[in-house]
């Protein structure tokens, strides 16, 4: 363990805050300036803890009466030996020690692409956001053409970005240090990509093979591309933290898909988004065949059932509610 | 078409000129046919009042009359409707000529013909009589209709009897006379003082256009009435089975003759033509759309009431042909789509029906392939009754769409499936 030593205060992340340089030890520890290593903490007293090499050349800390002392993983104690890594608490301040031969992890991929940064991914962005804007407009334009039209939904659609962008940049210039706000018109443009995409290929695929289930619950997949981008924007952010916010954007995800379900049933008494496939496409992309009428009639008859069903349900509930109201009475409670 | 039922709901009643009774003066001189018979008639005439159980607001006000020289009243069902469904929130009572009031207790109700019969606590002069046999009425004749109109007073209005009308599935008189709200269930008689019809409701968009329920269902409902003791505990069963009843006598007439099949575009479509329903055709062919749309609506001028917020008894067609050759096959899907998202089935919450329950399929009638979707919604309080809507566009061609749309409401299960079936069936290609 060679000298120089390194006090370093700790955030509560662990991430460094101050580092102090101590060339001889024993060092003192304190609030008081006559330290060697001053804390600026109202809750360490004026001599907390001297620093020395132990009797067996490591380092060892050492409680000078303090009030609160050193506290480790819970525990108060009166000394303690340290090594690189072992992080402890003098009143409310995180500190950890280093040295001058402490061994340090090799350096990291670079998995951010630092190249892909600036105006090479903002002009890739906002080419994705104004392309979706003209090809979304046009696809839905049934009227004569008019360029206006087109140009406000660009301008919207491009200022929508940008608040959205915007707000990620700022986020990340407070918590990352940069903007990145190429990166993010970037994230956006691909999202939005991806949603569009996914919309038509659903609908194209539940149109094919008449296979309704797809556009039932196609918004969920929706949720989950916004919450991929969510992803990559706090990515950009602090790119070590991939798990939690791997875990985070999940976790979204299956909130948002779940408050959808209980909206859906709430208003429309089921989960599914739709009553009925709406889509339409040309005839050349029909791969299913066409059934008799009798197929569908049976399966209009096997809806009595379930209609029926509801209609009990209701008049039960009605019951619950109390057998004295009649239909538009105000009920109770409300 | 809008049709008024002569019921005078309140509070738009008042909404009106609050004529007091020196006004009542300004109305048309009255013949002195008129004076005789409403000199001869007023003892037996009646207002009819729905007021709130709770506090004794006035409802709906309309008009009724007592039956020879006993305790029964006519009027119509849709004067009386709150009472029938809603017992426990509202109570009914009369006020005759002199000013006397009374409750009313509802007896029986025919809700096909928009007939009741209610029983008060004092007796006819004998002036009202329903005979075994209709009067004879020839088109011209005059016909004098009494009630009480927009709660003003008393009064008798003079018209001329126009003959049958086969609009709804039950015959009623045309009257050309003035019959305004409040006059509902009061009584049209003859020169004579005969019984013709009760007063039942007008055109809105025409002038003095006015309709009668023909006496002989009076009589039909009186033969029931006159010998209960006590009504019918639950008065929604018995609108429910008479519900039933109608369902059935509306589409055996419906499918008594096949659709007329008349061509849209290049499809052709069934649609139905008859004294009940009537069909409107409709096209925007306007040079800026880079498509045209062409539609036949058809519907029915009438409907059973139940409440005010509950008609049925009805059917509609509707077919709408778009075409495009500037779209683009990509384009004109997405807008045929939308057309096709904007179709409802209905609200969830309700309180006359339940939900929709869909079931949805690509098929092909023998003559022309298409996208189906049927839903049905069932009656909350009538057992046996739904309303079935069936929604269909073209699959076979990439520039044109034909989407159709039937609605038949207040049928049975069977019914339901059975016009479902044929208006599949009958959607085709023309060659």
């Amino acid at each position: 363990m060679k000298a120089p030593f390194f006090v370093e205060v700790l955030h509560r992340n662990n991430e460094v805050r101050h580092r102090h340089r101590v060339d001889t030890l024993p060092a003192r520890l304190g609030r008081g300036y006559d330290n060697d290593v001053i804390l600026d903490d109202p809750h360490s007293s004026a001599h907390h803890a001297v620093l020395d090499q132990g009797a067996d050349g490591g380092l060892l800390l050492q409680d000078l009466g303090s009030r609160y002392g050193i506290t480790h993983q819970g525990r108060r104690l009166s000394e303690m030996s340290l090594d690189g890594s072992t992080i402890f608490r003098l009143g409310h301040t995180n500190l950890r020690i280093r040295f001058a031969d402490f061994p340090v992890a090799a350096e990291m991929t670079d998995s951010m692409y630092c190249r892909w940064e600036g105006w090479q991914p903002a002009a890739a962005g906002i080419s994705l956001i104004i392309c979706l804007a003209v090809v979304g407009t046009w696809e839905g334009d049934a009227e004569k053409f008019e360029l206006m039209r087109y140009l406000i939904a660009v301008v919207a659609t491009l200022g929508l970005g940008m608040v959205w962008c915007g707000g990620w940049s700022f986020a990340n210039r407070l918590f990352g240090g940069n903007t990145r706000l190429g990166r993010h018109l970037f994230i956006l443009g691909c999202g939005l990509a991806a949603m569009e995409l996914w919309s038509i290929a659903c609908a194209a695929f539940a149109y094919a093979l008449s296979f309704e289930m797809a556009t039932r619950y196609g918004d969920h997949v929706q949720i989950a591309i916004l919450a991929t981008m969510v992803f990559y924007h706090l990515l950009q952010i602090n790119p070590s933290r991939t798990r939690l916010f791997a875990t985070a954007s999940i976790a979204m995800s299956v909130l948002c898909s779940g408050l959808l379900l209980i909206s859906n049933y709430n208003s429309d008494g089921r989960l599914a988004d739709e009553l009925f496939m709406h889509e339409r496409f040309p005839p050349a992309l029909r791969l299913s065949a066409d059934k008799p009428v009798s197929a569908f009639l049976s399966n209009a008859a096997s809806l009595k059932a379930r209609v029926d069903e509801k209609r009990t349900k209701l008049e039960n509930s009605d019951k619950v509610n109390g057998e004295d109201r009649e239909e538009g009475d105000p009920q109770p409670g409300k | 078409m809008a049709f008024l039922l002569n019921l005078l709901p309140c509070p738009n009643g008042w909404a009106g000129d609050m004529t007091t009774g020196a006004d009542q003066q300004k109305l048309s001189a009255p013949s002195s046919t008129a004076q005789r018979l409403y000199h001869a008639a007023q003892d037996d005439l009646l207002q009819l009042r729905i007021l709130i159980r709770n506090g004794r607001a006035q409802s709906s006000v309309g008009s009724g009359f007592l039956i020879g020289t006993g305790n029964l009243v006519v009027t119509n069902y849709h004067v009386i409707s709150e009472l029938a469904l809603k017992p426990k929130t509202y109570v009914g009572e009369y006020v005759d000529t002199h000013g006397k009031r009374g409750l009313i207790q509802l007896l029986a109700l025919d809700v096909q013909h928009d007939l009741a019969v209610v029983r008060i606590d004092r007796k006819g002069t004998g002036f009202f009589k329903v005979s075994r046999e209709s009067p004879l009425l020839k088109q011209g004749q005059y016909l004098y209709s009494l009630g009480n109109p927009l709660d003003l007073g008393f009064a008798i209005s003079e018209g001329a009897y126009n003959g049958i009308i086969h609009r709804s599935f039950y015959d009623q008189l045309m009257f050309t006379g003035p019959i305004n709200a409040g006059m509902s269930g009061g009584p049209s008689i003859t020169v004579n003082g005969e019984l013709a019809g009760v007063n039942v409701s007008k055109r809105l968009d025409g002038e003095l256009v006015s309709f009668l329920v023909p006496i002989r269902f009076v009589r039909e409902l009186l033969e029931k009435a006159a010998p209960l003791e006590m009504p019918p505990k639950d008065f929604t069963k018995v609108i429910g089975q008479q519900l039933l009843a109608h369902q059935a006598v509306m589409v055996d007439n419906l499918l008594a003759s096949p659709f007329t099949i008349k061509a849209l575009g290049v499809y052709k479509v069934p649609v139905r033509e008859s004294d009940q329903m009537r069909c409107w055709g409709q096209s925007t062919d306007k040079p800026e759309n880079p498509y045209t749309l062409e539609r036949i609506q058809c519907g029915m001028e009438s409907s059973v009431f139940i409440s005010n917020e509950l008609h049925t008894g009805q059917m509609s067609i509707n077919h709408e042909f778009t075409k495009s050759t500037k779209l683009g096959a990509l384009r004109f899907s997405e807008m045929a789509a939308k057309a096709f998202k904007n179709e409802s089935f209905g609200n969830q919450k309700d309180p006359r029906l339940t939900g929709p329950e869909c079931t949805e399929m690509f098929l092909n009638n023998g003559t022309l392939s298409m996208r189906a979707v049927l839903g049905v919604r069932a009656y909350r309080k009538y057992p046996g009754l739904y309303d079935f809507a069936v929604l269909t566009f073209s699959t076979d061609e990439s520039l044109m769409n034909l989407q159709s749309r039937l609605d038949i409401k207040g049928v049975s299960y069977e019914n339901g499936l059975r016009v479902s079936r044929i208006f599949l069936e009958s959607i085709g290609r023309g060659k």
